[in-house]
């Protein structure tokens, strides 16, 4: 006896789940790379407790609803979509390299005054993993059924419970040099925009507030390689980062006074800045979260766009993509819900004319044939 | 010359290894089944009973009302039992001939008057149904109520593995075009399409050739090679620009499309006078010894056409009817060749999805492929959950059942079964 089971009997070969998790994961390994050399070991200590993290609350989230504390329910768990691990990893990459929580005093300092282990980023990347996998994954019903980015929502956790502890204002590039020695990104400052500034954005010269922002080589790696893979829709981020750059250069370059070349340089800032480039390419793009169709997706990422640049332009933190990502995130549901395409041959239905009997019956005038029809 | 296609759609592997393999006759075996349910509408009724002695094309099946057709037996020699077996699809009464192995044959008259009326007559008697898998009787399709304005044979053969109607065009080329000639006749018209996928190439010219030989207005349509290019709305919008709107007929929009094996058949009909008791079938897959293309008699196993062609190895995990996409799955091969079998395919683990489903991760892929332009994910997500009147909305009764959907998906999510459910419970509960 065969197996009997319903057609189609094929399937796309090496188009798993899992083969698209890996193709994120591997698209995601420039900017790791990138981040790695530009702020050192931190990031590996982050990435490696953010992934141990978040493998284990799925894990355990998984063995405790199928109550199968065995071999079985380990292998049956979804820890093998291996869905964690692109959460861990942008997560890591969405979080400075090191967060030292003032009051905790759990920072270690190198005789030089640098940060030499910061056990507060360990637990800060601890807390927004089992956040961003139980809370606003697991608990909503797993992969494909997460109402936001959980890497994206498990930064915006950590930035708003530990933000005025002091935790996301200090960074340290390797690289820095005397354009950003201190925390501040060229978004907390707003200078003057010079082509060699351009330059160091683009090559990553930057500090930032999350370490996997900087690099937009490594970006645009990972977008090329996302989109030949067709593991993304390559006019996504386009949609996103041109929206951003019209609705910046409105409400913000015009008004700050720029003229002329300063103009194109501050738009262009705007794009090279904060977290817009990694976030249109590696979260804007996540399929739970973001609408099916393409008219849906085209007003989700003009959405991003345009509540980015409200933020930066009238909103009190400096950087807004995560917040606007979440909040459109939430506007999927109803994005789909109204934006149905028309199934092939479909026919509007002709609007019936009214009948003049019952026009005239629904008026209150009959004239005595009409009447109960 | 650019291939004319339609919008979405997948590529799917062609696998036509028996492409290159000429037909051959399949001996029929010693004991042969025919069912009496090998269209769409009601079963034939059996008009022969345990002791008859039948001929290769004696009726041994009455077509009971119009959407029904007749059966005829495919061998010569004695009736043992009208018992019900199972097929494919369910189970119906099955006519179980011994084979005296003589194939004596009787006909019908050859058919002088090749007028519209007279062929639409003969496609009657002689059993004619779509041989493309639906089994539809081709006397209800050939008489539309509304005018029709175009005829396009349908020879695109975008699944997978399928070379039958290929092979027989080839070979039969000048039969075939007489055939669809008679065929765009019955309709009153003088002209007809014939839609071929460009991995076919070869064929254009051979049907110019026999067309321009038979002063027959045949145009062979260049298609491109895309699943499902063989839909009959997707081929006749890719012909004719023409959409047929969702509920109607392609009549509706003034078309008709008729089978490749349709048309031979009307030929064979009309001018020897055989029934229709035997027909194509590509007997194929990674599993099978020697893929063919085999001519076959209506009520021979699948087993024996198996055994014919080098028979099942061991690492076959699964035994379909029809094509690929869109075919039947098969516990065994204990099953009769009817009027609209085109394929018999053995897949090894190789070929065949084998993986378990997984949860839906909403990438969309489903609904990029849907030549319907539905929503795949939400009929089968609202299926699942029983709220099938939301599952309508997503477009549930308007699915083709193409597959595309479920071969695109990496999640391997079974969406054309739950498309299948809905629609039936959408039936049953009249919503």
């Amino acid at each position: 006896m065969k197996t009997v089971s319903a057609s189609p009997h094929l399937t796309r070969k090496g188009n798993s789940t899992r083969s698209i998790m890996t193709d994120v994961l591997i698209a995601l390994s420039p900017c790791v790379v990138a981040a790695t050399v530009m702020y050192g070991y931190h990031v590996v200590i982050n990435l490696v407790t953010c992934l141990i993290f978040c493998f284990c609350t799925e894990l355990l989230y998984n063995l405790i609803v199928s109550k199968k504390w065995n071999r079985e329910g380990v292998l049956r768990s979804s820890v093998f979509d291996l869905s964690f691990a692109v959460t861990a990893v942008i997560l890591t990459l969405n979080l400075p390299a090191v967060m030292p929580v003032d009051i905790w005093g759990l920072t270690v300092f190198k005789g030089t005054g640098e940060i030499a282990f910061s056990f507060d980023t360990v637990i800060l990347c601890a807390l927004g993993s089992i956040f961003a996998i139980a809370l606003v994954k697991m608990l909503f019903g797993g992969i494909g059924r997460n109402f936001a980015n959980p890497a994206c929502t498990g930064r915006i956790f950590l930035f708003i419970a530990f933000g005025g502890a002091g935790a996301f204002n200090l960074t340290s590039s390797l690289w820095a040099d005397g354009m950003s020695t201190t925390a501040a990104t060229w978004l907390g400052t707003r200078n003057v925009v010079t082509g060699g500034m351009l330059l160091d954005m683009f090559l990553g010269n930057t500090a930032t507030a999350a370490v996997g922002e900087t690099c937009v080589i490594a970006i645009l790696v990972g977008y090329v390689y996302l989109s030949a893979r067709r593991v993304i829709d390559p006019r996504v981020p386009l949609m996103v980062i041109g929206s951003l750059a019209v609705f910046a250069f409105l409400f913000d370059v015009v008004p700050s006074g720029a003229r002329g070349a300063n103009m194109f340089y501050s738009t262009v800032a705007h794009v090279l800045s904060g977290g817009l480039l990694f976030g249109s390419v590696f979260m804007a793009t996540d399929y739970a979260t973001s609408p099916n169709t393409f008219i849906g997706t085209a007003i989700y990422a003009v959405g991003i766009g345009l509540i980015t640049a409200l933020i930066r332009a009238f909103g009190s933190f400096p950087e807004g993509f995560s917040f606007a990502l979440l909040i459109m995130n939430i506007v999927t549901p109803l994005i789909d819900k109204y934006i149905v395409p028309k199934p092939f041959g479909y026919i509007k239905p002709a609007k019936v004319k009214p009948d003049k009997q019952v026009a005239a019956w629904q008026s209150g005038v009959t004239d005595g044939k009409g009447g109960d029809k | 010359m650019k291939s004319k296609t339609f919008k979405k759609g997948i590529s799917v592997p062609h696998n036509k290894y028996a492409g290159a393999s000429a037909l051959k006759d399949c001996p029929a075996p010693q004991t042969v089944y025919i069912p009496l349910a090998q269209h769409i509408g009601k079963p034939a009724t059996a008009t022969v009973a345990a002791g008859d002695v039948v001929k290769a094309g004696t009726l041994i099946g009455r077509a009971d009302g119009l959407v029904s057709a007749n059966i005829f037996s495919s061998v010569s020699g004695t009736v043992k039992a009208v018992a019900r077996l199972k097929t494919p699809t369910g189970a119906c009464d099955h006519v179980v001939i011994e084979n005296d192995g003589q194939y004596t044959e009787q006909r019908l008259p050859a058919l002088k008057d090749k007028s519209g009326e007279s062929l639409l007559t003969r496609m009657r008697e002689a059993g004619l149904v779509g041989m493309g898998g639906a089994g539809f009787p081709s006397h209800v399709k050939f008489s539309p109520k509304t005018a029709v304005d175009t005829f396009i044979i349908n020879a695109a053969e975008c699944e997978p593995y399928i070379t039958c109607d290929y092979r027989l065009m080839k070979e039969r080329a000048a039969e075939f075009i007489r055939g669809a000639d008679y065929l765009a006749r019955i309709l009153g018209l003088d002209k007809f399409f014939v839609g071929i996928e460009d991995n076919k190439a070869d064929l254009v010219d051979v049907l110019n050739a026999a067309a321009q030989n038979a002063s027959v207005r045949a145009e062979a349509i260049m298609l491109k090679s895309k699943y499902p290019q063989g839909a009959e709305k997707q081929l006749i919008y890719a012909v004719t620009g023409r959409k047929v709107p969702l509920g109607k007929l392609p009549a509706d929009v003034g078309v008709v499309v008729g089978n490749v094996h349709t048309a031979y058949a009307l030929y064979d009909a009309a001018e020897n006078g055989t029934p229709l008791f035997r027909r194509t079938v590509t007997v194929s897959g990674g599993a099978i010894g020697a893929p063919s293309n085999l001519w076959v008699r209506t009520g021979t196993r699948y087993s024996d056409c198996a055994e014919f062609c080098g028979g099942v190895s061991d690492d076959c995990v699964k035994l379909l009817s029809g094509g690929p996409m869109m075919g039947f799955a098969l516990g065994d091969l204990e099953y009769s060749v009817t009027k609209t079998t085109g394929a018999l395919l053995a897949l090894t683990a190789a070929e065949a999805n084998t993986l378990q489903p997984q949860p839906c991760i909403n990438c969309g892929k489903c609904a990029r492929a849907c030549p319907m332009n539905l929503m795949p994910m939400y009929i089968d997500a609202y299926t699942r959950r029983g709220d099938y009147a939301s599952a309508k909305k997503y477009g549930a009764t308007s699915c083709i059942e193409c597959g595309c959907c479920a071969y695109s998906c990496p999640a391997k999510r079974p969406i054309v079964q739950s498309v299948r459910l809905c629609k039936n419970k959408i039936r049953e509960l009249k919503l």
